[in-house]
This record gives C-alpha cells, structure tokens and sequence, in this order.
C-alpha cells in the first residue's frame, strides 16, 4: 500500500520534469537553449490557475498556460534567434520579469483573498482493468491527463526525432545549420518554432504546479524545478528515453523526501530532503562524463551574404 | 581607445535609455490597476530623495546589490556564468553571524575585522565547489551554480531553525548580534554605514584585479577565446577556481554587510533577491566595476521609492520585479541597436574612405 502510495507520487511529481525535458531537448537539438524556461513554468503555473478559476474549466486553464508559455518564448526566440542576442542573459531577464508580472497579474484579478483562491484540481482517470493490477496498477493507471500525456510523449518524442524527417531537420539544424540553410531550410525559422513549441509544452508542464494537484498559485511555486527539467535534458544526454529515466529518479527522489516528512520519522532533518533534488542534479550533473552537445548549441546562426 | 572614440555621447547613454523604456514598459502595467504612472513614479523618485534618512537609505540598500552584481560580473569577464550569488551571500551571512555571536566578547577592533573575514571565506569557498565542479569535471557551471542555491537555502534554513536558534526559541532567527560587531553609520540616526565605502573598495578592487594584473589579463582572455587563451598557456582549470572564488567572495561580504550592517541577526530566508537582482545590475553596468556601482545605486533607489510607493498606495510590491526585469531585457535589446549603429557609422566613414581601426 505505502509502496503504490510512493509511486504515484513518483510519477507524479515526474509529470512536468518529463513534459519540460523533453521541450529543452527538442529546442536544444535545434541549436537554441531555451533559458527562460524557469520563468516559462511560472507563468505556465500562472495561466492554468487562472484560466481554470475564471472558465471554471480546466481545459481553459490548460490553454492560457500554453499561450503564458508562448508569450514568453516568442519574446525570448524574437531576441535570441532573430537579434541574435546572448541566451542566457536574456533568459535570466525573462525568468525575473516572469517572476514580477505572474504575481502582478494575480494581484490585479483577484487583489488580495483572505484564503487562498483554490480550484479543483485535474481528475484522475482510472483505466479500466489495468488498474486493478495489484501495486502498480494504481500507480500507473490512475493519473491525470498531464501524467499519461507525459509518459507517452517520450517514446513518441524519441521516435519523432530519430525516426522521421521533422526530427532530421531538428537535429541537423543544431549539429550543422550551414548545411541545413544550403538544403533550403530556413534555419531561423525552425529554431523560433522549436522554441514556441517548446514553450507551450513547458507552460503545459508548469500547469501541472498549479492545476495538477494543488489547486492553487503562490509565487514560490515552481522553486527551481524549470532548472531541473533543464538538467534532466543535459543528463540524458539529449535522448528522450535517458530523460525518462532522469525524470522518474527525480520524481522518485521528490515522492520519497515527502513520504519521509510526512512519516513522522525523524532520521535527518527536513531541509536535508528538500534539498535533495538539488544536491541530485548537482552529483549528476558532475558524474555525467559523455556528452552528446549539438554542436552548435548557443550560437546565434548568421546567415553569410552574398 | 580607439573603440571609444568613433561611439558618439550619444551612444554612451543608451543604458540610462533602457532604464527609461523599462520603466516606461513597467508603467503600462500600472495603468492596469488604474494608476497613472507618471504620478507613481514622481511618487517613487519624490519618496526616494524625501530626506536624509530615505536618500541615506538608497546608500544601504545599494550596498549589497553592488557587491552581487560584482559577483556576477566579475565571473562574466571570464565568460562565466555565476548565477550561485544568493547562496553565496547567505553563506557569507551564516559566516559573519557565526563569528559575532560566538567571539561576541571581543573589541570592535578585533571583531568587525573577524566577521568581514568569516563572510568572505565562506562565501569564496562555497563559490570555489562550483569553479572546482566546472574545472575537474567539465560541470556546466550555469547549472550547478543555481542548483547550489537551493542548497545552501536549506543549509541555512536547518541552521537557523535548530543550532542558531534565537535564545527565546520562538522565531526561526538568530540572536541579536553583540554591538561591538556592528557597522558603524556614516551619518548618525541613518542606515547609511561603512559598509558602502568597503563595497566601493571592492568595485576598485574589481576593476584593479582584472584591468591592472596578469591575473585580470588571463582572466579576460579566458573570457574573450577560450582555446586562444589555452594555446597562450594560460591554465583556464586554474582560473576557474580563482574567479569562482572571488566572485563568490564578493557575494559573501555582502553578508557581512547586512548582517553586521542592517538586520543584525539573521533570519530565515531574508533579502531572498539579492542574487537575482545583482544580475540585473551587473548586465546593466555592462559587467564594469563602475557601471555596478551606478547601476547598485539606481536598484537602490528603485527599491526604496519601490518600497514606500508599494507601501502607500494598492501598487503591490511585485512591481518592483517588473521593473527590474523590463529594464534588463531594455538593455539586451539595446546591446542589439548600439552594434546597428556603431556598425552604420563604420559603414559611413568607410564609403568616406576614412580609417576605420
């Protein structure tokens, strides 16, 4: 029982690291870090509070989070891509003034509530039979949308990359965006729409913070978890399926600080198990010796003229 | 030289008109709650140079934004990326904290020295793990640097909570610090302390390290061309380190500063935007020492005026983030119009036939 409780909450918890992962390693392969992508979860957190509260329907809430998503991609990709401007910087802009304008706008539609504002948060769909398996079945068959949308977009994000031609354009444009442009591929282009896509997927991914389970929006919401699905796309090495792993190990690890809080048991102190994640992403950032970079990751492309 | 002198007076200015369009942006947002901003921000600047007190207090709060931002931009002379300033500081603030309260029995003299030292330490050695993470084992340090805020978030969280405890054992803070660890006030009856004109020394020693030593001059090439500097024999695992730690270093006098400085003690999760502000400032400061120290200066004022403003009127004070982050991203756009022109004003002076360096 205690078992199937912690893997629920494994998977979970790996909901929005899998979606944001495998968004950065799409943009990534493109040539494109998206850095703002801390910033992106909390307005993605933002948007599916508040389109959720405002239509009483989380299928709204899930749409604004993608379009909060996409505002600050478009004006991240218009900067990056087309000015050709440093990522990282901009990104660290981008994530402060997601910081500043998520809790303004909550400010300016609902002021200051007494209680929090809640609403009820995505509902479990159990599958039929398959969750009756006994242990994992409710695990693994008694999640959200975002959950079962999260584990089966990794394989297909594998295949669509190393599988198809959309995943060739994608990965040729980071490796070798000369040889991209000279094939008459417009490679601006294809990195600002990986960006926007990928921005939509993480404004999806912060949803989850906010709609997924709590119900709510605080500003402290999202507490560095962009920057985790950011370092479980460079611990997978670019390769979906070693995301998916990363991503379940960190849901795991989250699932396991909160059972161990919970538990009444006092074996180290709280703030030991949530820093775990962090002191995690630290240790395996450092163990991680082969790289699989695109090549030209974070370097504008200036098309030469003629 | 040269550089500087085909840029016209004009185009030295352009970040005092980031600052202006940011703020500009920031103020449509106010109109959304129904304010005029150009009212609020004659508020914010009126509040700001009040009196005394509050145009003393712009010095106070500059201070450890100057030095957070020399944190960042020290770093991104090499190059690199030290988004870890927050811990840092706090690490530098449990180092000060540590030192005033256990050896609180000692003279002024002797102590303040001791707590200056402990912060800086503590800061540079927590900086030095991410520059060793990046030298031994390739670690992106961008990453790492972020993730070790978290980290010595709940470092001291667990400190404070438990083995510093305040006496009382009501709130999760420290005792108060002995006065003979306080920073004394420039101006009496102010928050105005001495602690500004330190951090000015180490905007000067900033700027000395990397502009007047060969240390600077292997530091800026590591920043300017990695392999080059490589290939002239500098030993860039080297110089990771050292600028990780003294990066860091600034950030954890900036400890010094508030714990000896202003709060006196410290409590749980406070100032929890140095770090992320001293960012802002030194993109904004170009990563120049003096730049750092306007543009700390201009934060400064923006968050008291921010402050009072947010006080006195519905404004929410998350207004101060908006403008921070509108005038960074003013300044990365600016950084894209400044080539355009110094590029058209090449171009003309060539088609003249001039010289162009």
């Amino acid at each position: 029982m205690m078992i199937t409780g912690v893997l629920m909450r494994a998977l979970q918890m790996s909901t929005p690291l899998l979606l944001g992962s495998l968004a950065e390693i799409f943009v990534e392969y493109t040539g494109v870090m998206n850095m703002a992508i801390e910033g992106i979860f909390l307005m993605g957190a933002w948007g599916g509070f508040v389109g959720a509260y405002l239509t009483k329907s989380l299928f709204w809430g899930l749409v604004l989070a993608m379009v909060a998503g996409v505002v600050i991609g478009a004006v991240y990709a218009f900067i990056t891509v087309k000015l050709k401007q440093h990522q990282i910087v901009t990104g660290v802009a981008l994530n402060i003034l997601s910081g500043g304008i998520s809790v303004y706008l909550y400010r300016v539609l609902f002021g200051v509530p007494i209680i929090p504002l809640t609403v009820e948060s995505l509902r479990r769909i159990p599958i039929p039979v398959l969750c009756k398996i006994p242990v994992i079945g409710q695990a693994l068959f008694n999640q959200n949308i975002l959950t079962y949308l999260a584990l089966i977009l990794m394989p297909v994000g594998y295949w669509v990359l190393f599988r198809t031609r959309l995943g060739l354009i994608v990965r040729s444009t980071g490796a070798n965006p000369e040889a991209v442009d000279a094939a008459g591929i417009n490679v601006e282009r294809t990195q600002t729409l990986a960006v926007l896509a990928s921005s939509a997927i993480n404004g999806l991914a912060g949803a989850f913070y906010s709609i997924g389970f709590l119900g709510m929006f605080s500003d402290d919401i999202i507490g560095g978890r962009g920057w985790i699905a950011f370092a479980i796309c460079f611990l997978g090495n670019w390769n979906p399926m070693g995301a998916l792993v990363g991503g379940l190990v960190f849901g795991l690890a989250e699932s396991l600080a909160v059972l161990l809080q919970t538990s009444g048991i006092r074996l180290v102190p709280n703030e030991l198990l949530i820093a775990m994640p962090y002191v995690l992403t630290i240790i395996a950032t450092i163990a991680r010796k082969q790289f699989n970079v695109p090549a030209f990751l974070g370097v504008p492309y200036v098309k030469e003229r003629s | 030289m040269n550089k500087r002198s085909d840029q016209s007076i004009w185009l030295a200015l352009t970040p005092l008109y980031s600052v202006i369009l940011g703020l500009a942006a920031s103020g449509l947002m106010m109109l959304l709650l129904k304010h005029n901003p150009i009212e609020a921000f004659a508020q914010l600047f009126g509040y700001a140079f009040r009196d005394i007190y509050n145009v003393a207090d712009i010095f106070a709060k500059a201070t450890p934004l100057i030095l957070t931002g020399l944190a960042f931009g020290f770093a991104f002379r090499a190059s690199l990326f030290n988004i870890g300033a927050q811990g840092q500081f706090y690490m530098g603030s449990i180092g000060a904290v540590v030192v005033a309260l256990k050896l609180g029995f000692l003279p002024p003299v002797l102590l303040l020295p001791l707590c200056l030292i402990a912060s800086v330490v503590m800061g540079a050695a927590w900086g030095a793990i991410v520059g060793m993470c990046k030298s031994r084992f390739n670690a992106n340090e961008f990453l790492i640097s972020m993730m070790s805020n978290y980290v010595a978030v709940a470092i001291m969280n667990f400190l404070v909570r438990v083995p510093l405890k305040e006496a009382k054992g009501e709130y999760p803070q420290t005792d108060v610090i002995s006065e003979a660890a306080w920073i004394q006030s420039l101006i009496p009856g102010t928050r105005f302390h001495w602690g500004f004109i330190l951090a000015l020394a180490a905007a000067l020693l900033a700027y000395v390290i990397l502009w007047r030593t060969s240390l600077g001059f292997k530091i800026r090439a590591v920043g300017m061309n990695r392999s080059a500097a490589r290939y002239a024999g500098i030993d860039e695992k080297k110089i990771f380190v050292i600028v990780f730690a003294i990066s860091a270093g600034f950030a954890g006098l900036a400890g010094f500063m508030e714990v000896n400085g202003i709060q006196h003690m410290v409590v749980q999760g406070f100032n929890p935007t140095l770090g992320p502000e001293g960012i802002g400032i030194a993109i904004l400061g170009n990563a120049h020492p003096l730049g750092i120290v306007l543009s700390g200066l201009l934060f400064g004022a923006l968050k008291v005026g921010g402050n009072l403003l947010t006080q006195t009127t519905t404004i929410p004070s998350s207004i101060i983030g908006i403008m921070e982050g509108f005038v960074m991203l003013f300044v990365v756009l600016s950084y894209f119009v400044q080539n355009k022109v110094i590029l058209a004003q090449r171009k003309r002076r060539l088609a003249k036939g001039e010289d162009v360096a």
